[in-house]
């Protein structure tokens, strides 16, 4: 036993030491080609298209094209400036980022295989929305007619990502991701007269392409070598976001979103499971700072106190809400109301802020390059609109390249993309400004105003067809 | 009338475009005699006004635009046209790769904006005109900016009866688009035409019809009110309409299998499908083998 391991170890050494030879001897070798290649030329890959930023939007992107058959044949590069994504743990506690997902969205997991991931995960269907404020009786409540469908489902950001992620993975050899790759600059060909857009990561490494896809948000890189017109503005607000505990009676199964219009913005309760919900409070920065900073208890009193606390009504409105519900046959919107389930506790650093602002490109789209997602749009977060325009982007982006690429247009051919661009003009721009439009709105405690609004709530409650027409817009 | 007009004006840009049509005058050379001298002189001078515009060609926002827009509808029709035949193998429908082994003869092919994005779907196409400088924009745009067809496409400044001496029956598919309405003898152009085309092929022509509506919407609005296409392009009596193309297709055993009408939105640079064939009209005919000629 003994003799044989000591020959064996014998054997191990000897090949050893001839391996360390050899190692020696390649090494030098290889290492001289190496030196002298990257002297002549720093090589510069080349894609079909490439997508800046992996986010939940470009992700997406790459597992769309890549499920696509006619863009299957197309090399895809993701490039993301953070490291690879650690995976998601579907029992583990509630993340606080969460969104609300809408049907379009949904079709667009499933067609890519994604949703069974997120089923088989965790995930909260929505199946009641109710909508009020706090300077009248003003109500709405969306749902689907005897609750048959949902309004929308709630999912964690990061198990959308790792549902992607694992798409892009699985199913797509075409698609290679590049993690911590930041862009340092790009050059598109409308500029330079060059056939291919160019890439050039902050280490150095530098590839062209046909298609540029700006996934990069709201300070896209791309979109600034674009040239195109930005309106943006801040909203002087901030969105706080957290992961709650609820007081909830046995048999409630917690499946409606709340939101309430509070002076200074909206607070939004999103259902995550039977005891605990999302937190989505859009508030003054001071506010937000302070609300932060507050210990658990008193964070859970104030969160309690905006769904409830009684704001000085404004009279006029309240009659006239009496009198229009009077004529619709309602005894007031009062036996309608429900109230929020009470919170009770706040998950130990779950509490987070961000920024609300408001974007709009004047063009998405250019020779060789695209925008998609919030590099091209950013709205404030009261309708949970902004992920979903994001794949909506990505949705009608996915079609208009494939009849392109059907057509023989090349990717990046501005005379196709530019279909694109139509489309989503189309369907942004409407939901962008009313939802800017309801932030206005109720932003402000000036008496007529609080009226109008109330009547124009109330009278959309009250006639289906109208609300209908809101519901289908939201729900894509 | 209109044509007169535009000769008697000497700031008119005399050249236009050319299409590689010209059949038996294939001439360049206006020296020979009568009537067959001034067919020659007018097809010399659509050559030059089409070539007078080479430079602009491939410039997607340029006096081209509209060219460019009607890709979007007449390269599916040329697709799924060949489609239909039975001619593709299934497993490239639906991919990239779907006009793969089609030998494509595009006539009068100005600078390639067709045949490039033909050659794109795998076909192997080869791109005929009489504008010099066409062809050469043709080539450098090709070399410069799509050197991944340039094994696919070939360009030739040829007129297309001598093209069709040495290519008999070898072309799966002919496009004629936008051409028939510069040429004066179009029978003499579609015989060539359909001389080149293996039975069984098809011929695809996109051009204006000969309706009043199309001259005051395509020559008097589109070229001396909107500037859509240089002044001088189009003229009504070269224009066509599709029963008489059919007729003389007719006469040449091919069989016409479709007629699309089409029109452009000029506010939106965007060309649609529509039910008139009233202004411009897309038609394909499939060469009938020999065996069922009569």
């Amino acid at each position: 036993m003994l003799v044989l391991l000591h020959k064996n170890a014998g054997a191990a050494v000897g090949n050893q030491v001839r391996n360390i030879a050899k190692r020696l001897l390649t090494t030098t070798a290889a290492g001289s080609t190496t030196t002298t290649t990257t002297k002549t030329a720093p090589a510069t890959e080349h894609y079909d298209i490439i997508i800046g930023g992996g986010g939940l939007v470009g992700t997406t992107l790459a597992a769309a094209l890549a499920k696509n058959t006619t863009l299957a044949d197309k090399k895809v590069l993701l490039l993301e400036g953070a490291p690879p994504f650690k995976g998601f743990n579907s029992s583990g506690p509630y993340q606080n980022r969460v969104s609300a997902i809408n049907r379009n969205s949904v079709e667009l997991f499933k067609s890519i295989d994604a949703w069974a991931h997120i089923e088989a995960a965790r995930y909260k269907p929505v199946k009641q929305m109710q909508v009020w404020e706090s300077n009248s009786n003003a109500l709405i409540q969306f749902q689907h007619d005897n609750f048959a469908s949902d309004v929308a489902c709630i999912i964690e950001n990061d198990l959308i990502l790792d549902a992607v992620y694992a798409r892009v993975r699985d199913s797509a050899d075409n698609v290679k991701v590049l993690n911590k790759a930041r862009i340092e600059c790009v050059s598109l060909p409308g500029a330079t007269g060059a056939p291919h857009s160019h890439v050039q990561l902050q280490d150095g490494r530098s590839f062209t392409c046909e298609l540029l896809i700006g996934a990069d948000g709201a300070n896209s890189v791309v979109r600034k070598q674009m040239g195109v017109d930005v309106f943006s503005f801040n909203y002087e607000r901030m969105g706080l976001v957290a992961t709650l505990d609820l007081n909830m009676e046995e048999d409630s199964d917690n499946s409606v979103a709340w939101q309430r219009f509070l002076p200074t913005g909206p607070v939004a309760l999103l259902p995550l499971t039977s005891k605990q919900s999302s937190l989505v409070w859009s508030t003054t920065v001071p506010h937000a700072k302070q609300l932060l900073a507050m210990e658990s208890a008193q964070f859970v009193d104030a969160l309690n106190e905006a769904f409830c606390r009684e704001y000085p009504r404004i009279d006029v409105a309240d009659k006239a809400l009496q009198a229009l519900n009077s004529f619709f046959g309602n005894s007031g919107s009062q036996h309608q109301r429900q109230y929020p389930p009470r919170v009770c506790g706040v998950q130990d650093g779950s509490r987070a802020t961000f920024p609300l602002g408001f974007l709009h490109a004047s063009s998405y789209v250019c020779n060789g390059a695209a925008l998609v997602g919030d590099a091209a749009h950013r709205v404030h977060p009261l309708a949970g609109q902004g992920v979903n325009l994001g794949f909506s982007d990505v949705r009608i982006l996915v079609e208009t390249l494939a009849t392109g690429a059907y057509a023989g247009f090349k990717l990046g051919d501005t005379q196709h993309l530019i279909k694109y661009e139509r489309k989503c003009l189309a369907k942004n721009v409407p939901i962008m400004v009313g939802v800017h439009g309801l932030h206005t709105l109720y932003s402000t405690e000036f008496s007529p105003v609080v009226l109008l609004r109330s009547l124009g709530l109330q009278l959309t409650q009250n006639l289906p067809p109208i609300k209908n027409i809101f519901m289908k817009s939201a729900m894509g | 009338m209109l044509r007169n007009l535009t000769l008697l004006k000497p700031s008119n840009r005399l050249g236009q475009s050319l299409f590689g049509a010209l059949t038996r005058h294939s001439s360049l050379d206006a020296t020979s005699t009568g009537g067959f001298k001034q067919q020659t002189a007018e097809t010399v001078r659509e050559v030059k006004h089409h070539d007078g515009l080479a430079a602009d060609w491939w410039n997607k926002t340029g006096q081209m635009a509209a060219l460019h827009a009607m890709n979007e509808i007449r390269v599916p029709l040329i697709r799924d046209g060949i489609v239909a035949r039975g001619n593709v193998k299934a497993h490239y429908i639906n991919t990239t790769k779907v006009l793969s082994g089609q030998r494509i003869l595009d006539v009068g092919c100005g600078a390639g904006l067709l045949t490039e994005q033909l050659a794109r779907l795998g076909a192997h196409v080869t791109g005929i005109d009489l504008g010099e400088e066409l062809i050469k924009a043709a080539r450098v745009h090709l070399a410069n900016c799509s050197p991944e067809l340039s094994d696919r496409v070939e360009y030739k400044m040829e007129p297309i009866d001598q093209h069709a001496k040495g290519n008999c029956e070898c072309y799966d598919v002919l496009i004629l688009s936008e051409v028939l309405e510069h040429v004066d003898d179009k029978v003499a152009l579609l015989s060539s035409c359909v001389q080149t085309l293996k039975p069984g092929g098809s011929i695809f022509i996109t051009t204006m019809n000969k309706t009043l509506p199309m001259w005051l919407g395509g020559v008097v609005l589109g070229e001396y009110v909107l500037n859509i296409a240089p002044k001088g392009t189009h003229h009504w009596d070269k224009m066509i309409g599709p029963l008489d193309v059919q007729r003389i297709l007719d006469t040449m055993n091919c069989q016409t299998v479709l007629v699309n009408g089409s029109t452009y939105d000029f506010w939106r640079n965007t060309w649609r499908w529509i039910n008139s064939t009233q202004l411009c009209y897309a038609l394909q005919a499939v060469k009938q083998m020999p065996t069922e000629s009569s």
